[in-house]
């Protein structure tokens, strides 16, 4: 068909040539795997390929070139294992705990904080310590909380720490409960009838022994450090 | 979870003691700690109430309708550090339209969202903050 125009229109030419190379392009791009195979793969170079906004020097996009073998559904992978979420809590708690004495502390022997018991927590970034009774124990792994009761100037006030918080400097036991409470949340105490009103004079109390059987040096110290404040309280 | 015909304890000396939302300010949803709300007073407070030694005269009146700030909320407020305060009682601080106290002091404790919403005048008034 071209052959005879092509004498008279040399330009045809290069029109049929350009034709047959978009022809050759579109076999490509529909048979992407068929052409990868028999053309020499280029060697992957995997990293981080940011694209830079040339007027304001900043990243404007990037992507990701993976190695092979890390793309999701590919068969040799190995499988995950079958407690991630365990593995993950416990690796979070050894790092934000690495002494172990928040999870002695809150775990469940003998010696641990129960309901019903008065703690004191004091925060890091400051304000005063927050003494209140223990309504409940959330234990969640790393996002394990307690939740305090006090009255401040007659309006009761319920707080949640986290345990493993960073910014919870120090939790110090004020007070143990004379008996075992019968019940894991005492939200009984909401009630009037039941509300044990202000810790503030346990609390009180508890300072001014601290100071009798310690010396000046730790007194001053108090709820500074979490691992001797519990420790004190413990032998006690 | 302050919104409409909420009824709040008015925690300073302006002479109002229990005052009911009318309305939110900037916002569809409820209030918390921190936000400014539309309040009507419902009952003024007596001259000698407990903790008001010294108030005077009462500067609004049953009937009021005047702008407030909740500092506690008994809906529990989640914090940054995932610590949670929860208080027994609904309670506001009555300001004018520019947002100073109308009363001169705070009788109780205030949340310390106060600070994160720019109330650190409530703050410095308040004797305590939770």
């Amino acid at each position: 068909m071209n052959a005879a125009p092509l004498a008279r229109r040399p330009l045809g030419c290069l029109k049929a040539t350009l034709r047959q190379t978009r022809h050759q392009r579109l076999l490509v791009r529909h048979m992407a795997t068929e052409a990868s195979q028999t053309t020499s793969k280029p060697p992957v170079q995997h990293g981080f390929y940011p694209i830079t906004d040339p007027k304001k020097k900043t990243i404007r996009t990037a992507f990701a070139v993976y190695p092979q073998g890390t793309v999701a559904g590919v068969k040799n992978a190995s499988p995950p294992p079958s407690n991630v979420l365990q593995a993950l809590h416990e690796a979070q708690i050894k790092r934000l705990d690495p002494t172990g004495v928040r999870t002695a502390m809150f775990g469940k022997n003998r010696d641990a904080v129960k309901p019903g018991d008065v703690l004191m927590i004091t925060h890091r970034r400051g304000g005063e310590p927050f003494a209140g009774v223990v309504m409940s124990i959330r234990r969640r792994g790393i996002d394990s909380a307690v939740l305090l009761r006090n009255h401040l100037g007659k309006i009761g006030v319920e707080m949640w720490f986290k345990i493993y918080n960073k910014n919870v400097a120090g939790i110090d036991i004020i007070k143990r409960a004379p008996k075992r409470a019968r019940r894991a949340r005492l939200t009984y105490m909401r009630q009037p009838k039941h509300d044990m009103g202000s810790v503030e004079n346990l609390v009180f109390e508890w300072k001014r022994t601290r100071k009798v059987f310690s010396t000046a040096k730790s007194a001053a110290g108090a709820g500074g450090k979490n691992a001797k404040g519990a420790k004190a309280a413990k032998k006690k | 979870m302050i919104q409409l015909k909420t009824l709040l304890n008015c925690i300073d000396n302006s002479g109002a003691a229990i005052v009911e939302c009318a309305q939110i300010i900037g916002q569809k949803r409820h209030a918390s700690i921190g936000d400014r709300i539309v309040v009507v007073v419902q009952k003024q407070r007596s001259a000698n109430a407990d903790g008001m030694a010294g108030a005077g005269a009462p500067k609004v009146k049953r009937g009021d309708i005047r702008h407030a700030i909740v500092v506690r909320t008994r809906q529990p407020v989640q914090r940054r550090d995932g610590s949670v305060v929860r208080f027994d009682d609904n309670a506001c601080v009555l300001i004018n339209k520019a947002g100073d106290p109308i009363g001169s002091r705070i009788n109780g404790v205030v949340g310390s969202e106060l600070r994160k919403k720019k109330w650190s005048r409530i703050l410095s008034m308040a004797p305590m903050q939770a």
